[in-house]
């Protein structure tokens, strides 16, 4: 965020240095991707998996992957991705390097809405939707409780922190109450799980998450502006209290509808922007993109060992995103010495 | 929460000086300690079957027999008692530890005490088949010692705590070990099954001896907690400001966040993991007391008891004759009680 006032050489550095990023990333997606189609009861070559995805060879593999294997790979990427772009957009709104939908109130309205459709017993296909109506409607609390103040940052954060405890301890009243085996399966839910994507799944959500996602690329001169602290973005021409509001919607439906997609996955969201930061430095375009493709991946790979290397049935992928992420973030912030982030 | 609202626009213009005499804070401990006494009074007195106060004062005092009385001395006494000493080892240890960081977010559970306590329990049921609370109590506090002195572990700098690090490391470390839970609860439905109303917090269903193996912590947490107390003023004035004071800053922040440990590993020992009172009592306090820490930390003594043990009578009341577990009460109070703060904050 301190970019205007950084010599001219070392952003073309950091510039160099997101793209050999990304790029390792991109390429690290793909083998995986590769892996993921490859790997099951049916074993393919990378090759041959890919070739099947786009409808060639074996007219059985390609049965295999496009029907079984497909939807959840794809549902992995595009949650992944959301995800960590949703939690870069939010720290940086919030200016706080904790905010993610965990602690803004998006995790619980989306296990809140999820929760309730169990508890009526209505069929599973509506969960997605209640989910992303849980999430909206946190959106709406938030909006509500902080409009009168402007949106001022401080405040946005503990009312977030409000809307969230709340909406959690509702579930966790749900949960409480209700018989063993419905307990078991709201637990299941709010863990976050890739079991059962269907294509219609995919490609809705797919669609929403990519429109979203399009349109938070475009709002990024808006974020950097309002980085500079909301006088300066004032007098630049923005109101920064409509303007937070408008990209704080747009984060929060993207997260929301990603965690219709797969549950509400703990730690890419928190996570993967500091990463990021730490490998590549503040904020910009070119991280974002970045930032999207690491979510993407942990997300992935996550899956990957819940699916073929972990025998534990049941397994929540959040368990391992997080237990995968945490010792590299770790690492990073005991290597770095000092805090990894404080934008303002 | 109304007087909390009214008191607003003087607290804000002159936050910490007191208006009047110097005898407006030892009264309004009276008050408090008197209206802790009637909370009380009610826990013992009100749940599924309510019972007059003379009996409860009978049963007390041993004169009563029968069904009635042995409610009282069996059930609601242990539950009040276990109340009364949760609720005051959470409310110091939030005054503390917003304190030590000097973040009015910081509590507790900010240190992943509640996350380290929770997954050792859970751990402890899937593997050793327990199914009562007081079998819980020092796998819940052996948990929340090896989580805190583990977000300690990550946000030392030089010898000295950094706060951002803290809040930073400890928040992974809560979603790493929430998620380790999670797996553990889904891996085994029994597990699930026991677990789940341990984890909403609740100080029913116990007998005294869930609270008598951590007494001499949570006194030894005390003792520190008030000890430091003169010191926790002038690190409010910022580390550098205090340095120049005399105070030993890095010694101080260790004390402190060992006293936070040793009270909040307490409490969750006894009572699983109960939200918000930690963070909650000490800003409601802070208004009517000022910051002074000397005098801050009596308040929390006093609020953090009277709102848990509101909230546990107010738990048994709403769904009569059933009864909402604590933690899970404090949680729903506490979302609007944060959201009243973020109006004072933001101005």
């Amino acid at each position: 965020m301190t970019a205007l006032a950084v010599p001219v050489g070392t952003l073309t550095r950091r510039r160099a240095r997101t793209a050999a990023w990304s790029a390792l990333a991109a390429a690290l997606l793909v083998v995986l991707t590769a892996v993921a189609l490859g790997t099951g009861q049916v074993s393919l070559s990378g090759w041959d998996a890919l070739r099947a995805l786009v409808g060639q060879g074996d007219p059985g593999n390609v049965l295999v992957v496009q029907q079984f294997r497909a939807p959840r790979v794809v549902s992995a990427l595009i949650a992944g991705a959301a995800l960590a772009m949703a939690g870069s957009m939010l720290q940086r709104l919030f200016r706080n390097p904790l905010a993610s939908p965990d602690t803004i109130g998006v995790t619980g309205g989306a296990s809140f809405g999820a929760v309730l459709m169990l508890a009526t017993g209505a069929s599973q296909q509506l969960i997605p939707l209640a989910a992303l109506g849980g999430g909206l409607l946190a959106a709406l609390l938030l909006g509500g409780l902080a409009w009168r103040s402007k949106m001022a940052v401080t405040r946005l954060v503990l009312v977030g922190l409000a809307v969230q405890q709340g909406l959690a301890a509702a579930v966790n009243l749900m949960i409480v109450r209700f018989p063993a085996e419905l307990a078991a399966s709201a637990m299941q839910w709010t863990t976050g799980s890739l079991y059962g994507r269907n294509w219609t799944e995919v490609w809705i959500g797919g669609t929403a998450i990519a429109l979203t996602a399009l349109a938070v690329l475009l709002c990024q001169r808006r974020v950097a502006v309002l980085d500079l602290g909301d006088d300066s973005a004032g007098g630049l021409g923005l109101n920064p209290g409509r303007d937070r509001l408008r990209l704080l919607l747009l984060g929060i439906t993207l997260a929301s509808l990603a965690a219709a997609l797969t549950g509400p996955v703990a730690f890419v969201a928190l996570a993967v922007p500091h990463l990021v930061r730490l490998l590549a430095g503040p904020p910009t375009l070119g991280t974002l993109g970045l930032t999207a493709l690491t979510g993407a991946v942990l997300l992935l790979s996550a899956d990957l060992l819940v699916l073929h290397v972990i025998p534990v049935h049941g397994l929540p992928v959040g368990a391992v995103t997080a237990t995968l992420g945490a010792p590299w973030l770790l690492a990073l912030m005991i290597r770095q010495g000092r805090p990894p982030q404080r934008s303002t | 929460m109304s007087t909390v609202l009214r008191t607003d626009p003087p607290a804000t213009t002159a936050p910490a000086t007191p208006r009047s005499s110097a005898l407006r804070r030892p009264l309004l401990l009276v008050a408090g300690a008197g209206a802790l006494v009637l909370c009380a009074a009610l826990s013992l007195a009100l749940g599924s079957r309510s019972i007059p106060l003379s009996t409860v004062a009978d049963a007390l005092t041993g004169a009563a027999h029968g069904g009635d009385a042995d409610v009282v001395t069996g059930l609601r006494v242990p539950r009040t008692v276990i109340g009364l000493a949760v609720g005051a080892a959470l409310g110091v240890a939030g005054a503390v530890a917003q304190g030590v960081t000097r973040n009015p977010l910081a509590s507790p559970v900010t240190l992943g005490v509640n996350a380290g306590a929770s997954l050792a329990v859970v751990a402890a049921i899937y593997a050793l088949d327990l199914g009562r609370p007081v079998q819980y109590v020092w796998f819940a506090f052996a948990g929340a010692a090896v989580a805190a002195v583990a977000a300690y572990a990550m946000s030392r700098r030089g010898g000295d705590l950094d706060p951002v690090r803290l809040a930073l490391g400890g928040t992974v470390l809560t979603v790493v070990l929430t998620s380790w839970t999670s797996a553990l609860m889904l891996a085994s439905h029994r597990t699930l099954d026991e677990a789940r109303f341990w984890l909403a917090g609740s100080i029913g269903g116990r007998q005294l001896d869930t609270l008598t193996p951590v007494l001499p912590f949570l006194a030894l947490g005390l003792l520190g907690a008030f000890a430091i107390s003169p010191a926790l003023n002038a690190l409010a004035l910022g580390d550098e400001a205090a340095q120049s004071l005399g105070v030993p800053v890095a010694r101080i922040r260790l004390a402190g966040g060992l006293a936070v440990v040793l009270l909040a590993g307490s409490a969750v020992a006894v009572a699983g993991p109960v939200a918000f009172i930690g963070l909650a009592a000490p800003h409601l306090v802070r208004p009517l007391f000022g910051n002074d820490h000397r005098w801050l930390l009596p308040g929390c003594l006093i609020a953090g008891p009277l709102l848990l043990l509101a909230a546990d009578v107010l738990g048994r009341l709403v769904v009569r004759p059933s009864e909402i577990e604590v933690g899970i009460v404090t949680a729903f109070l506490g979302a609007p009680l944060l959201a009243v703060l973020a109006r004072k904050v933001a101005r």
